[in-house]
Formats: C-alpha cells, structure tokens, sequence
C-alpha cells in the first residue's frame, strides 16, 4: 500500500517536473496566460466593489466576508484547472480518435493516468492570487487567530477540491457516450458558477429549492461555501461532516462511473 | 438532432449562470433595502442582464481576428491578392451569413429564455424605440466586426496577436458592461468607459430597448456608435493596405 502511494507520489512529481519545462520553453505565452487570470482577478474584485458600494451585506456577508468567498473560489477553481482541467479537457479528443487506447495499454491506473497526466502552470499562480485575496480579506476583517477554525478550513478546502474534481470527472466520463461532446471547458464554466455564489442566495419560492438540490443531492454548493463560512462565519459541525460524507461519496461514484464509461469505450476505427 | 442527449445536457447547464445571476441580483437589491440602484429597478436589472446577451450575439466575433492572424502567418492570404476578392469585403460577407444563421438558429431556445422571464419586463417597447434598438444591433455588429478585424490585422507586425486577443476579450466582458451596467460604475470609471467603443457592444443596444435613452440623447448616440465603426472600418483598410506593403516585402 505504502509501496504504491509512494509510486504515484513519484510519478506525480515527475509529470509536474516534465510539463512545468514544457510550459516554460513557451515563455511568452506562460506569461499572457497569467496576465489574463490576473486581469480576470481584477474584474471580479472591481465587479463586487461596485456591488458592494451599493450595499453593506449581500444575503448576509459583509464585504470582507465575501471576499474571502471569492478568494476561496479562485484559488480552489485554480486548483482544479492546474490539476485536471487540461487533462478531462483531453479525454473527450483522446476518445474520439481512439488514442485512448495508449493510456490504457500503460501498467498504471487508468483514472490516475487520465486526470493527472498534465499540469497547466499556467493557472498555479491563481491559487496563490486567492490565497493573497483570503489573506488581504481577513485582515480587513480584524480576524483573530483560530487554530480550529484553520483546520476545519483546511479540511473543507481538501474537501470541496475532491468534490469539484469528482463532479469533473463525472462530466468527463460522458464524453464516453456524447462523442461529439462541446467542450468540457465550457461545460464546467458553466456547471461550476453554482459554486461561485454563497448558498444564501438561492432563497425565494424556486430558489429555496434548488439551494436544497444543489447542497444535499448534487453537493456542488458545498465545495466553496463551507470552506469559507468555517473561516469567517459559522462554524458548523454538521455542514463539515456532510461534506466529508458527500467526498467519499461522490469519489467512490465518479470512479465506478469513469470506470463504467471506459468499459463501453469502444476504440476508433475498424 | 442525432445527439440528443448532449443537446439536452448542454442547453440545461446553460440556464445555469441565469438562474445564478437572478438570485446574485435578488440578494444585492434585498441587501441594499433600495428599489432602484443607479436608475436600474430589480426588473430592469435582470432585463438587461437578459438583453446583453442579445447584444453579444451581434457583436461578438469568435474565431475572427484569431483566424485572419493565422492567415497572415501562414501566408494563406496571398489567396485574397491573387483573387479578384478583397478581404475585408469577403469575410464581411461570409460573418454576416454566418450571423444571420446563427441568430436564426438561436432564435428558438431565447425565445423560450425571454418567455420565461417576461415577468421582468415590465413595458414593451414602442416601434420608435424597437426601430432605434435594431439600429443600434446592427452597429453593434458593424463596431464589433471592424474592431476584430482591426486586432486581427495587428499579426502584420506582431506574429503572435491571439495573446492580446485573449486579454482585449477578458476587459471587454467587464467594459462593455456584459456583467453589469455600466451606470452602477463610480465616477470617473463611468465616464471613461462611456465614452470608449466597447460600450456599444454590449451594454448601449440593452439600455435603449429599456427606453433609458431617449430622443436627441438617442440620435446623438447612434451617430456614436456609427462613427466608431466608421473609424474601425478605416482603421482596417488602413492597417491592411500598409500591412500588405510590409507582406509584399517578405514575399508571402
């Protein structure tokens, strides 16, 4: 066990080495890159700014409250993009030319091979850039150092990236099926913005509900918003263990449906 | 039709940031205790939040100024000189078709979108106002082409323009006033970016269906809007005719 976790570690490490020189023979292009997810930054920041000039609190979170939550979001979201948007990006292409076949042919697991083949360095700096924005937004905040408030963060973090990766996966996985699939970029942009609000907004008679489905039944809400409220708001025991429960859950799920969907790939041609 | 599922899957995500920015907006006006924040009622909100997106789909060009780079690089243009076809004149044409289908094709799920939300309208327009606002659509389209254009032509003397394409289509979400309108903004911000172009390809067509501008206003804006995508237009031919000198010169 200890044997095969170190294996992938090493194999992890050797990937990140590899494609971090890839990255950086294109210099320029690394560069533009960053520019774009800083000015992307930017935008979000003057965008509730502007917002928050109007209004003290927005369903219930102060200023600094929300932007920890938005900090929270991009670094997570950069998270996921470093890690496994590339890569789940891929897979739609790989099925559809049948090149699929090389990576399953390798003597290692597939699910690992598929999700972490690449790293884009190219949205790393995102998650530093959230980090700085959290950091900048606690000390507008005047908060005051919580060891177990640090932990529960950390936890929920690990927690809600794991989801957001599952629910990645998941959308991955049906591009065995829907061969001429749209991007899976677009996809998650779009499946993703239920992440990006705090879940006190979807109130009101259809709101309300879909707050529910969004939370207990596809826990996609979770993913940022307990991280965040265990920081700077409540911190609540019985959101935390829904959302290690929901993580186990939902990564033992995505693997039995990414392996379903790699049982019913039938390879290219002939 | 032959992929129904991801058809269906697609069209559902896509109601999602909708479904997202209604209550974002609910929340801010419910927090702000107003019922109207810089001239905007909750309902005119969510309506122009609605009608941005019929602004883009005249004005947004995707793959234009990327593609007419690449032929510059890899020196397909030279089918442009050697033909009796002008450039500009052709890939006019082919994005107006490519639009007028487009449109049509989108026609149906927006439709439905506006149906269910009819309830944030609260007045429809009158046939003054829905003549200045096809008007303003059809400038939108004209400033957004010739601006792409414009960009795209830049690859005569940089190789490499999808770079700062990447970063023009970033500001341009937020300064056109796609993700909000443009009024809520402080001042100077307000000002300067009224008076730039990429106002007309997102936020002037939405705020002059709502009737937020009217009579000698409305002229004067229109003239506006057409002045810039006049200046973008000869901007274009300008840079091309100077970058097809420097074209010539390395041969093709």
């Amino acid at each position: 066990m200890m044997g095969t976790i170190g294996k992938y570690t090493r194999l992890l490490g050797d990937l990140a080495r590899y494609t971090l020189v890839r990255e950086l023979a294109f210099r320029g292009n690394f560069l533009v890159k960053i520019s774009v997810e800083v000015i992307w930054l930017g935008i979000l920041v003057a965008f509730f700014r502007t917002v928050f000039a109007r209004t003290s609190t927005l369903a219930g979170w102060t200023e600094p409250q929300y932007f920890f939550f938005v900090g929270c979001f991009f670094a997570l979201n950069g998270l996921i993009e470093t890690l496994f948007m590339e890569n789940c990006n891929e897979f739609a292409e790989l099925v559809r030319t049948g090149d699929l076949d090389f990576l399953l042919l390798k003597p290692i697991d597939e699910q690992f091979l598929v999700s972490c083949r690449r790293i884009d360095w190219g949205t790393a700096p995102n998650v530093l850039m959230g980090f700085i924005l959290m950091g900048i937004s606690l000390v507008q905040m005047g908060w005051h150092f919580d060891p177990v408030r640090i932990a529960a963060f950390l936890l929920t973090f690990t927690c809600g990236t794991t989801i957001a990766y599952c629910f990645m996966l998941l959308l991955t996985s049906l591009s065995v099926w829907m061969v001429r699939n749209q991007s899976l970029m677009e996809m998650w942009w779009l499946f993703s913005s239920l992440a990006r609000y705090p879940k006190e907004i979807f109130a009101g008679p259809w709101g309300e509900p879909l707050g529910f489905l969004f939370t207990f039944l596809i826990p996609i809400l979770v993913v940022v918003n307990v991280p965040s409220n265990a920081m700077v708001r409540v911190l609540d025991p019985g959101m935390i263990v829904l959302t290690v429960v929901a993580t186990f859950a939902l990564l033992w799920l995505s693997r039995r449906f990414f392996q379903k969907a790699l049982r019913s790939y039938r390879s290219a041609s002939s | 039709m032959t992929y129904r599922s991801d058809f269906l899957i697609g069209t559902t995500l896509r109601f999602l940031p909708m479904v997202t920015t209604i209550l974002l907006w609910r929340a801010v006006y419910s927090g702000a205790g107003k019922a109207s924040l810089a001239g905007f009622n909750y309902n005119e909100m969510i309506a122009y939040l609605l009608l941005v997106h019929i602004s883009r789909m005249f004005s947004s060009m995707p793959g234009l100024a990327g593609g007419i780079a690449r032929e510059i690089r890899e020196g397909t243009l030279k089918r442009y000189l050697t033909q009796p076809v002008d450039m500009i004149g052709y890939l006019t044409s082919y994005r107006v078709a490519h639009k007028v289908a487009y449109i049509t094709m989108s026609f149906i799920p927006y439709a439905i979108l506006f149906f269910i939300c009819r309830d944030y309208f609260d007045k429809f327009p009158d046939l003054m106002t829905l003549g200045a606002y096809a008007i303003s659509l059809v400038l939108a389209f004209m400033v957004g082409f010739y601006f792409e254009v414009t960009v795209g032509l830049v690859g005569f003397w940089f190789l490499e323009v999808t770079s700062l394409l990447y970063i023009v289509m970033t500001l341009n979400f937020f300064i056109s006033g796609h993700m909000l309108p443009l009024d809520l903004l402080p001042q100077p911000w307000q000002a300067i970016l009224k008076a730039m172009p990429f106002q007309y390809m997102a936020y002037f067509p939405a705020v002059v269906f709502l009737g937020k501008v009217e009579g000698t206003n409305l002229v004067y804006h229109l003239l506006g809007e057409l002045a810039w995508a006049l200046f973008f237009l000869g901007l274009a031919r300008y840079l091309y005719r100077r970058g097809l000198r420097r074209y010539g010169a390395y041969g093709g």
